[in-house]
């Protein structure tokens, strides 16, 4: 490029952008391949809700993942039905542990039977709170003051 | 800029402007950037105990359970109630009341929305533990 290497002009020399174009394009496609990856072979549209309490998410969750046709997906792996106690039991019955919270993230239209159904294999094998992960319903708050404090905590 | 105004006398080397470009990708990776760790919001509930203790036929004759019945329906302590009318009575039920622990019981039929409505009208009335009845 013959203008980079010109600047006669004055201090106006104009910064090579490209570059910076380059790493901006590969980090949106990272991001753009990254983002369904997350949620890669597990669909399911959680319930609307308004009085929710937020969860930011962390290392060592546990989600149970439940799609509209009553499938299981333990942190977004297929999981066959008969096999969910025996690795929830894994992961929840060692020694030591000191939380017993699952989120467990069901398709809104499931029977509920299928949910209860999964919460009773839960609670059979050491989890003892279920968050049931919600949406918040577009332009509503939640009307717990608690929720609203801090957006990011507990 | 001058540059883009200078019009091509050299020949056909004229560089776009890409600035609004990168104005555009900007935004679109904050918004991505932004996105990805959006925080979760969920309800928690307490599972009933696995091993319930075999005497307690209406040990606690006080407690409230929320019941939700297929088609849409809900009762408070077996006693039918409007689904407009459901948070109401649970807010009359809970803002006098001490201990904010509800029981909400699922009909098999029903759907999971309903039953997350349900919780969730509860959460506004001031419940604090939900306990989620077995089947």
């Amino acid at each position: 490029m013959g203008m980079s290497t010109g600047g006669g002009g004055g201090v106006k020399a104009d910064p090579n952008v490209t570059p910076m174009i380059d790493v901006m394009l590969v980090l949106l496609i990272i991001f753009m391949i990254t983002i369904p990856q997350i949620n890669a072979g597990f669909t399911a549209v959680p319930p609307e809700g308004q009085n929710l309490k937020p969860h930011p998410e962390e290392d060592g969750d546990q989600v149970l993942g439940i799609d509209d046709q009553g499938r299981y997906y333990l942190n977004k792996q297929p999981v066959r039905n008969e096999d969910l106690e025996t690795l929830v039991r894994e992961i929840y019955g060692v020694e030591g542990r000191d939380d017993y919270i699952m989120y467990v993230k069901a398709h809104k239209d499931l029977q509920y039977l299928k949910v209860i159904d999964a919460m009773d294999k839960l609670s059979k094998n050491g989890v003892r709170v279920a968050a049931l992960i919600s949406e918040q319903s577009p332009g509503t708050e939640s009307l717990v003051e608690s929720d609203r404090l801090r957006p990011g905590g507990n | 800029m001058g540059m883009s105004t200078g019009g091509g006398g050299g020949g056909l080397t004229n560089e776009i402007n890409v600035t609004p470009m990168i104005d555009v990708l900007l935004v679109l990776l904050v918004i991505f950037m932004i996105i990805v760790p959006m925080s979760r919001k969920a309800i928690d509930t307490q599972l009933p105990d696995p091993n319930p203790q075999p005497a307690q036929p209406n040990a606690n004759p006080d407690q409230i359970v929320l019941e939700v019945l297929p088609d849409d329906k809900y009762a408070i302590n077996k006693e039918p109630i409007d689904k407009a009318k459901v948070f109401e009575r649970l807010k009359s039920i809970y803002d006098p009341r001490p201990e904010k622990i509800i029981f909400v019981k699922g009909d098999t039929m029903t759907t999971y929305a309903n039953v997350v409505w349900a919780m969730d009208q509860a959460r506004g009335a001031g419940v604090k533990v939900i306990g989620l009845a077995p089947k």
